[in-house]
């Protein structure tokens, strides 16, 4: 039995659908991802779980339980807002204390939960008398956390937590929520736009696109293995050729790339993805019994590595990243070879259904 | 960058409001203050026939008169009464209403907000008249009070103190409601989500969260509207009995009935006096409770 289960649901903003017919199951102890551009209903279906909106139709399962149009506070759901929501006129102390407070905890164990909880999250004694005003951002999100986590809910729900934090301090929030949840072990789900958020901290990731979950399935999984083009976009870079003829055990692509067919189960028109860092570029490529010429139309180096664009000779171009020493004396407008080998393509199952192809433009893939 | 105004700037920019204050307020105050230290008339009764004043003299005889007169005293008391009740009665009027209207979806909102201003539209004298006859024994108001068999006889609400009060809390009401309205809707809706999503039912929601939050705008209405009541002259003048004299109608009749200026103007004076003390308040009340969750 699931902890979490939505079946069928439909949800509806006058007459705009924000959730269309969304079924997903969530089991104890995982750490589910919602992953989508902006408007894609994820936050919608965070708001549904907690009870703060009520579905058109279908079913609501928490605990086994139909919980259907029960009100927030009966469900026992902690949510963590995209603005933190944290009471203004109450200190840090009194916001955390609240959950508790109003399910009539005494007050000395209220007291003694509440320090337990802010000791967990790391927020310094001195801070935990301040306003949420007079607190950093870091410091406002651990009281947030430490609010929705200590009146131990069955569910917690984030819904972009990391969003308003800076980089930095985003990427060191990241590392204590994934290390909060694993201690904890509470069920998790977070919203977010951010696929690298998604990929570091789920065990699973939700992708959705217009009111609809497209695939579910471990980050690795969808990573490596989307099953639309258009998870592919939204999950990092992707490379995405169209298979144009398959014949004597090759593969022909468009831009003029060929590729050993071997263990590869397509057909013309097929999309084949491959990612940035599985394309072979310089030496690795010249060596390449299948490989293709292009030019090199630009290129950036970020230090730990060097993202290349290259434009193919028959038309189509190619991101790839490389190791900081490949190519270290190219120039834009060299001639470059690149290759593929098929253990490192991914011929993508389905195409676009066609609300996608649509929507996923107006958006654009991982806004970030 | 920001570049903040020169000073010569900010004296062009507030030149109109302050030539305005100058010319309307602070001489007639000064004058009025002048009035207040002049002899009386020196005639008997309603002193017609007589100076309103006697030039040239300086006097304390007005104020003199005013505090150690129990007729005068009992003006000042019911006037702050008068006020602290419509005040109070304005709040808890306005506070639902306000929370009602907040929480309308966007053309309904417009839509009652449009209702609530409406009076304002109209000139004081005619929103009288027209509560006078809503209100007279044979009105609108009794006439459904007795069809709905809540009163088997007429309720007497003219020349009284409900009269009074209603139409003086109908004055206040809708700047009451916009203020508060605005207030609300400025509370982040996500703060009384959190609440329920943490236990806390809509009732403890709203006395936890919403309310705490609402204070602010709840004291403005407050002492705005113990100010306006505190010069209640129109609903006093109107719908009141002879019992519920308010300092503004007593100035007006001792000005143009009694004929004594400087007793008038010692209870302007007075009247103005206890305003500012209750600006004062408020001011430091304010500034007493300035939160850092206040400035945003």
């Amino acid at each position: 039995m699931a902890l979490m289960e939505l079946r069928d649901v439909v949800c509806r903003y006058g007459r705009r659908v924000a959730l269309n017919e969304v079924s997903l199951a969530i089991e104890a102890g995982e750490f589910c991802c919602m992953l989508g551009p902006s408007g894609c209903g994820k936050t919608t279906l965070l708001r549904l779980v907690g009870g703060y909106i009520q579905p058109e139709s279908g079913t609501i399962f928490l605990d086994g339980q139909n919980v259907t149009g029960w009100p927030p506070e009966k469900r026992g759901v902690g949510m963590v807002f995209q603005n933190y929501a944290l009471f203004p006129h109450l200190s840090a102390r009194e916001n955390v204390g609240f959950g508790l407070e109003a399910r009539g905890v005494p007050a000395a164990e209220r007291r003694r939960r509440v320090e337990e909880m802010l000791d967990r999250l790391r927020l310094l004694p001195g801070e935990r008398g301040r306003k949420p005003r007079e607190l950093s951002g870091g410091q406002q999100q651990r009281v947030a956390l430490a609010r929705a986590l200590v009146i131990e809910p069955k569910l917690l729900l984030l819904d972009e937590p990391l969003a308003n934090l800076d980089r930095h301090l985003r990427e060191r929030m990241r590392d204590e929520l994934r290390e909060l949840q694993r201690r904890t072990g509470v069920t998790t789900i977070l919203v977010t736009h951010d696929q690298e958020e998604a990929l570091s901290l789920a065990t699973r990731i939700a992708v959705m696109l217009n009111g609809r979950i497209l695939q579910v399935g471990a980050p690795r999984e969808l990573y490596e293995r989307p099953r639309i083009p258009a998870i592919a976009r939204l999950l990092g870079d992707a490379n995405l050729l169209r298979v144009t003829e398959a014949r004597d055990g090759s593969l022909f692509l468009e831009g003029g790339l060929t590729l050993n067919s071997d263990g590869l189960a397509c057909r013309p028109g097929s999309e084949i993805l491959f990612r940035p860092e599985r394309v072979l570029v310089g030496q690795a490529a010249s060596a390449h019994p299948y490989q293709a010429r292009g030019i090199l139309h630009g290129i950036s180096f970020l230090g730990a590595d060097q993202i290349f664009d290259i434009g193919l000779a028959q038309g189509g171009s190619l991101k790839v990243r490389a190791a900081p020493d490949v190519l270290p004396s190219a120039r834009i407008g060299d001639e470059v070879s690149v290759a593929v080998d098929p253990a490192n393509a991914w011929v993508i199952p389905d195409p676009d259904p066609d609300w996608v192809a649509t929507s996923s433009q107006e958006d654009g893939p991982g806004n970030a | 960058m920001h570049k903040y105004p020169s000073r010569l700037q900010v004296l062009v920019l507030a030149a109109p409001a302050l030539v305005l204050l100058l010319i309307f307020f602070l001489v007639p105050a000064l004058m009025l203050g002048r009035v207040s230290l002049y002899e009386g008339g020196g005639q008997s009764g309603f002193g017609i026939g007589g100076s309103f004043y006697q030039p040239g003299t300086w006097s304390l005889h007005a104020y003199r008169d005013l505090l150690t007169d129990g007729y005068f005293r009992s003006i000042l008391s019911f006037t702050l009464k008068f006020g602290l009740t419509v005040a109070l009665a304005t709040v808890a009027i306005a506070y639902p209403m306000a929370f009602l209207i907040s929480r309308m979806p966007g053309k309904w909102k417009m839509t009652a907000v449009a209702v609530v201003t409406l009076p304002k539209l109209a000139n004081v004298l005619v929103v009288i008249y027209g509560l006078k006859l809503l209100m007279g024994t044979t009105g609108l108001v009794n006439q459904s009070l007795q069809a709905f068999g809540l009163s088997s006889s007429p309720v007497d609400l003219l020349h009284n103190l409900t009269g009074t009060l209603i139409a003086e809390i109908y004055l206040i009401l809708p700047y009451a409601v916009l203020i508060l309205i605005v207030t609300l809707d400025r509370i982040d809706p996500s703060l009384a989500l959190a609440a329920r999503g943490l236990g806390a039912g809509p009732w403890k929601t709203f006395w936890r969260v919403t309310f705490p939050l609402s204070l602010p705008g709840v004291a403005l209405v407050f002492f705005l509207s113990l100010i306006f009541a505190f010069g209640a002259f129109v609903s006093p003048y109107f719908m009141g009995s002879p019992e519920e004299l308010t300092i503004a109608v007593d100035v007006q009749r001792q000005t143009f009935e009694n004929l004594n200026w400087p007793r008038g103007a010692a209870e302007a004076v007075i009247m103005l006096f206890t305003l500012i003390v209750i600006a004062v308040v408020w001011q430091v009340l304010t500034l007493a409770s300035k939160r850092p969750w206040r400035e945003t």
